[in-house]
């Protein structure tokens, strides 16, 4: 009982937090860099769920908890709940992202092409056990073969050139464009996209249900991922209704489009990694589309994310299909943090209990816990 | 001069952490909460540098409440020294400059985890109590959305039929902690995971009682001299924990909520829970002068407004059978 009852919790706490930096190693200035330099697919997945983008941050965070992801997560989202909101930028059209990486499994060339740009899909996960023997020159690619189809028929094949991996190519339209163009996709409203500033804000406002749109989209953007892929994971397996196709995986660079407060000139503040899915559902009459996006490159997450968007107001009883279910249960701080408060003493809750079930036994009647 | 110079240091929190927007919606959100007993007022609950869960909600109230002036208490289940309320109390007096007591008649603002102090609240003082499970009709309707109709149209029979079912079942109420209670006569509210003990201390209390849940994002409120009343029949009533012939081993003090001690070999000794009032009867004993305020439970086990409590002799014997 030393955890609870012991004099000095402060001291104890102390001692605890000593003891995982001694575990963890010396937290540096370089650790961070090294952090932010080499694992970024783990910084972006700490900055999505920490709904942040600041690579630095995300990597401190990292070091700071020794690599412990709901930690981690938990740190960036703290700080950034002591920022103001200072601007709102400009929406990001997909036909201006920086695209590195875009296909469409919906069909086989896409105007823009298909782009595989940087990705292990198609190499062997075969751990380089030769490295550990002394062989250099880590992250050597194989060259393209003629084996793959999807690139080499399209007119972008040369993007799957390691030398040519991170192209930008601001012009990509979207898949969707092509099916609004073809009467296959309800066409985009003529009205110009509402002023940022009058979106609801997830990280303002409590969510409640119906989700608007905004809420939705901001939830699922943060939420976590394997929350996300575990209920979309469910959907697609078994328990969906509908059998979706990836209309479009997009990764790139969107600039943070502002607007001077004084002079009005547009211009922009830096560059962000997202990633965004959309998938369509092919019904009677129509396509249907679900969507993700999320800070960083993170296929996993928006992939599932677009999946479950689609079902969430299914109106069959499994527990994707509600918005509510969905969203309450991805979210990565809440529900890592509860899990991890069990931890914490429960003597005085579990004292009443006990006395109830006790209550129950003296008058020889059938124990709680039973049901 | 540089940039770095005109820039904030980033070590820079605002006072009480919170920035002026998130303190000031969670204050108009409070006083919407005491405005309507009982209600859940949803809020945007930030992050705070404590786990979710953790005792945000509580935190959040405090921090946007509490002013360099106040005196602040912190437990958790009903001890100041457990590592947790340790850890939040450091934090509020590292953000907010508040002094710090264990002693519950010396506080402006107790913030408690599942526990009220044996002590009586006075009026101006404010008791902040988090809250895992803001919604007491979780159990009979887990979709929030649809519970939030039931408190809206006061729908509360599941919950009367979900204590019937429990006396039926099992020949009394089996709810231990979270007894639910109804607020001014209107809304049906978890008391958060208070024993039963501690339920009927919220009753016409004389200080005023927020409750926040962080990670679900609501807050209620208790204002003082408010009616609450725990759920029960006209003819089976609520009961609180039996703490009679348990003695702490400590002060050898009787009817207060104890803490079970197992002993090896089997058996248990009792201490009490509250940690701040067995200091003072520990010190009391050595004849150290020190102000122990009247409590809600006397030396002989009566609360200290009569009529709210029920002897439990006054369960009618063929109150619940619950063979069947």
């Amino acid at each position: 009982m030393a955890y609870v009852a012991a004099r000095g919790g402060e001291a104890a706490i102390q001692y605890a937090e000593q003891l995982h930096q001694a575990l963890n190693g010396p937290l540096t200035a370089e650790r961070v860099q090294l952090i932010a330099q080499l694992l970024p697919y783990l910084v972006d997945r700490v900055m999505g769920e920490g709904s942040l983008y600041a690579p630095e941050l995300a990597a401190l965070a990292l070091a700071q908890t020794g690599g412990d992801l709901y930690e981690a997560v938990l740190l960036l989202r703290a700080y950034r709940s002591t920022q103001p909101r200072l601007a709102y930028a400009e929406p990001v059209a997909q036909d201006q992202i920086y695209t590195v990486r875009r296909i469409s499994a919906a069909f086989k060339a896409i105007p823009g092409g298909q782009i595989l740009g940087p990705t292990l899909d198609y190499s062997h996960r075969l751990l380089r056990l030769d490295l550990l023997d002394g062989a250099g020159a880590a992250g050597r690619v194989q060259p393209v073969t003629g084996s793959d189809q999807r690139v080499a028929d399209t007119e972008h094949a040369a993007a799957a050139d390691p030398a040519q991996a991170t192209a930008l190519d601001p012009s990509l339209p979207a898949v969707a464009d092509w099916q609004r163009a073809m009467g296959l996709l309800e066409p985009l409203p003529d009205t110009p996209p509402p002023d940022p500033a009058t979106l609801p804000d997830l990280t303002r406002e409590p969510l409640s249900f119906p989700a608007p749109r905004a809420h939705r989209l901001q939830s699922l953007a943060r939420a976590d991922t394997g929350g996300t892929l575990a209920l979309g994971y469910a959907s697609m397996r078994g328990y969906g209704l509908v059998h979706p196709t990836v209309n479009e995986l997009r990764l790139g660079y969107a600039d943070v489009v502002l607007r001077h407060p004084i002079t009005g000139a547009s211009f922009s503040a830096g560059r962000v990694r997202v990633s965004q899915c959309e998938v369509v559902d092919t019904q009677v009459s129509s396509l249907r589309l679900g969507y993700t996006a999320t800070l960083g490159w993170n296929e996993v997450k928006v992939i599932a994310g677009a999946m479950l968007d689609l079902e969430m107001d299914a109106p069959t009883p499994h527990p994707a299909h509600r918005e509510e279910f969905v969203l309450y249960h991805t979210e990565a701080v809440e529900a890592s943090g509860f899990c991890i408060h069990y931890k914490l003493p429960h003597y005085v809750t579990f004292q009443s209990g006990l006395d109830a079930l006790r209550g129950v036994r003296d008058q020889g009647g059938e124990v709680p816990g039973d049901r | 001069m540089s940039l770095a110079d005109l820039a904030h240091p980033r070590y820079d929190y605002s006072y009480g952490f919170l920035d002026e927007h998130a303190r000031r919606e969670l204050r108009r959100r409070i006083l919407k909460a005491i405005a309507i007993p009982g209600y859940q007022v949803p809020y945007a609950s930030r992050e705070l540098p404590i786990a979710r869960g953790w005792g945000t909600g509580g935190l959040q109230a405090t921090l946007s409440v509490a002013g360099p002036h106040d005196t602040i208490k912190v437990i958790d289940q009903g001890a100041d020294d457990s590592v947790n309320a340790a850890n939040l109390r450091r934090f509020i007096a590292r953000m907010t400059g508040v002094a710090t007591t264990t002693d519950t008649t010396l506080a402006t603002i107790i913030q408690s985890r599942h526990r009220v102090p044996e002590e009586r609240l006075r009026e101006r003082q404010l008791l902040v109590l988090q809250v895992p499970d803001p919604e007491p009709l979780r159990h009979v309707q887990p979709d929030s959305s649809k519970a939030r109709e039931m408190h809206a149209e006061a729908d509360y029979a599941q919950m009367w039929l979900s204590l019937y079912e429990q006396l039926v079942r099992f020949g009394r109420f089996v709810q231990g902690a979270s007894y639910p209670v109804v607020v001014h006569g209107r809304y049906l509210m978890s008391p958060s995971p208070i024993p039963r003990w501690d339920t009927p201390t919220l009753h016409q209390a004389a200080h005023l009682t927020i409750l926040a849940a962080g990670r679900e994002k609501r807050l209620y409120a208790v204002p003082p001299y408010t009616e609450v009343r725990p759920i029960e029949f006209d003819d089976v009533f609520f009961q609180v924990e039996r703490m009679a012939g348990r003695v702490c081993a400590v002060s050898g003090a009787r009817h207060k909520f104890m803490d079970e001690l197992p002993v090896a070999g089997g058996g248990s000794l009792f201490r009490i829970s509250d940690t701040g009032y067995l200091e003072k009867l520990v010190r009391a004993a050595r004849g150290e002068p020190v102000t122990i305020g009247p409590t809600y439970y006397d030396a002989v086990g009566r609360f200290y407004q009569p009529g709210v409590l029920h002897e439990p002799d006054a369960v009618p014997p063929e109150g619940g059978t619950g063979h069947d």
